[in-house]
């Protein structure tokens, strides 16, 4: 059992205070519009939103830790977002699924699991083959060009952290793998992690054949808790069954079993796709080989396994990481920190720290906390 | 001297000219306009490649990076690939014009072709993927321990190519239109011979998987997904061949 003798103690408050200020500033600046509207539930949601934000952040300060924190937010955003979602779809269609006509129109919202498909027909023939619109309509304000643009300034900035602070799906498999006190299912093959890569390769291969995106037509267990295709034929009950299994088996009942954020590590092909922007990114976790005493607390602690025996023994974690900081966190060593590319290693882990979190705390404050926002306007309209 | 000797040979070239106008000619009776007609083929295959491509690309590129070879052994099972492929173009043009069947061709048949088709893909693909993570392809046991790395089974590219061949993707169904306005079979067989080899050019770039060579991780995960394209065209299959079950 490792000592906890070397975790560092809290910040002070004064200090704590002084590093959450920019935060707040920016959290102010992003709920100013929300603030401003007529209606007494906006205003409750945009405060709630700003509160819970700026408060984590504060936390984050206070206790020196990340990922205990930032998982509360992912979390809330997991959960709220499919209520604002399917709300917002019911009041204008009256439905979870998604009628054959109106993806014709255009309609389908656009989701960032959608772009690794994207890409060879657009170079190949200039066409987006996907059943949106490229910029905002009324009858369809979640663009291709709005989405794009967010992931796209998220990504350059965070890599692979987008799948930490930006993705809306994660947090429910991050709040089912909480459930259990322990672990059912320890012992995962590593092969499992070449799935993602692997499916990855088939939709953006049969993307390209079919000009349709196959993975939104087949195999995104979020079709659950968003939008499917209306079913109407053998087809899109067939469709539909997948979706339900993948959700049931790789969101619910893993996560559950494994303690692991099992569709995240062992299938999603948008995260093998965002892990190829690690390779960018100028932030990374690194791991003080001096220091390490081998009790495996990171392998262990890491959502998805984005550790193992070789990568600590390289003092680096893998091309998966997703930057979530459960690793530093559960480290008692101290050995697991944060790092910028191209300054020493271990010269500043917290200045590091400090610096990708104000990045993705700003980016999350502005992507997630607006959707926990909207949905939390939606409830609490409804509440009265 | 040597004037009579350029006569000689003009006189010559004219011949042959004429002997392969009229060989073209009757492979094709109704027309006297080959090259027009060749030229449509080359320019379909060129302009149509990309589509090709891509409607290829979900067969051969995973099972080449599978392959695990270098530039040149990668050449060489494209080469075999896109041969078995061209006996795939050519035997579907005369199993159109054998059973007299026209474009659009009637769903039954059509569904049974191609749904036989896709389960064979299916089948060959998931037999692939599971025999190489065996590391044994089709070669006795016994052999593949005396090697390093044992061979793929040699039958592999072209089989996958014929199937591929026999796809219904929309660079083929234009060539096959087409084809079916010829009045006879060897000039729908010419005209799906030389837009095969419009199509080609666009096939070389696919060399450079060679590059990914004793890369372990990435022959695992294009096998990982080769079963993922099996299980797709399985489903493709077995619901085109249901349908025909069913509605018989």
């Amino acid at each position: 059992m490792p000592d906890r003798i070397e975790k560092p103690p809290p910040r002070r408050l004064a200090k704590s205070l002084l590093l959450t200020l920019p935060v707040l500033l920016w959290a102010l600046l992003m709920f100013s519009g929300t603030l401003m509207l007529p209606g007494r539930a906006s205003k409750a949601a945009a405060l709630l939103a700003l509160s819970f934000m700026v408060t984590l952040f504060l936390l984050m300060m206070r206790t020196r830790e990340t990922h205990r924190w930032r998982r509360v937010f992912f979390v809330a955003l997991g959960f709220l977002f499919p209520i604002g979602f399917v709300w917002e779809l019911i009041a204008v269609r009256g439905s979870m699924s998604i009628p054959i006509e109106q993806m014709l129109a255009g309609n389908t919202p656009f989701c960032f699991l959608a772009i690794p498909m994207m890409i060879v027909p657009a170079a190949l023939t200039r066409t987006i083959i996907f059943p949106g619109t490229i910029l905002p309509t009324p009858g369809n304000p979640h663009s291709i060009a709005v989405m794009i643009g967010l992931w796209l300034a998220a990504t350059i900035v965070l890599g692979k952290g987008w799948c930490s602070f930006g993705c809306f799906f994660g947090g429910l498999e991050e709040g089912f793998s909480t459930l259990a006190r322990k672990a059912r299912i320890r012992n995962i093959s590593a092969k499992w992690r070449l799935v993602p890569w692997a499916v990855l390769a088939a939709i953006v291969l049969l993307s390209a054949a079919t000009f349709e995106p196959v993975y939104c037509t087949w195999l995104c267990p979020f079709k659950t808790v968003t939008e499917y295709v209306e079913v109407r034929s053998l087809e899109t009950a067939v469709q539909a069954g997948i979706f339900l299994s993948l959700f049931a088996g790789l969101v619910v009942a893993l996560p559950v079993l494994t303690k692991k954020r099992t569709q995240c590590a062992f299938f999603c092909p948008f995260g093998a796709f965002q892990s190829l922007f690690n390779k960018t990114n100028i932030f990374d976790i690194r791991i003080d080989r001096g220091k390490c005493a081998d009790c495996v607390s990171c392998q262990r602690s890491c959502p998805i396994q984005a550790l193992d025996k070789a990568s600590v023994d390289a003092g680096k974690t893998l091309l998966s990481c997703m930057r979530c900081g459960a690793c530093v966190d559960a480290c008692h060593k101290q050995a697991a920190f944060w790092h910028i590319k191209g300054t020493a290693a271990g010269a500043a882990p917290e200045r590091a720290r400090l610096m990708y979190l104000y990045a993705a705390w700003g980016f999350a404050t502005m992507f997630g906390g607006s959707i926990i926002a909207g949905s939390l306007e939606k409830l609490l309209g409804f509440l009265g | 001297m040597s004037g009579e000797r350029q006569r000689e040979e003009a006189n010559q070239h004219d011949d042959m000219s004429i002997k392969w106008r009229d060989a073209l000619g009757r492979l094709d009776k109704g027309s006297d306009q080959v090259v027009p007609y060749a030229a449509e083929a080359v320019l379909l295959g060129l302009s149509s490649g990309p589509a090709c491509l891509t409607s290829c690309g979900p067969v051969v590129v995973p099972w080449l990076a599978a392959e695990g070879r270098g530039f040149a052994g990668t050449a060489v099972r494209l080469t075999v690939f896109l041969c078995g492929r061209l006996a795939g173009y050519l035997l579907f043009a005369a199993l159109l014009w054998t059973l007299g069947l026209a474009l659009p061709m009637p769903p039954r048949p059509r569904a049974l072709i191609f749904g036989a088709v896709h389960v064979a893909l299916a089948a060959a693909l998931a037999w692939y993927a599971l025999a190489r993570r065996r590391g044994a392809g089709l070669q006795p046991a016994a052999l593949v321990t005396l090697q390093a790395k044992p061979p793929g089974p040699r039958s592999t590219p072209a089989l996958l190519g014929l199937l591929t061949g026999l796809n219904l993707c929309p660079p083929f169904l234009a060539a096959a239109v087409r084809a079916a306005e010829s009045p006879s079979l060897p000039s729908a067989l010419l005209f799906f011979f030389v837009f095969f080899f419009g199509t080609l050019v666009w096939f070389p770039p696919l060399i450079l998987l060679g590059a990914l060579r004793r890369r372990t991780a990435v022959a695992q995960v294009a096998r990982i997904t080769l079963v993922i394209l099996a299980a797709y065209y399985a489903y493709l299959g077995l619901i085109s061949l249901g349908g025909v079950l069913l509605s018989a």
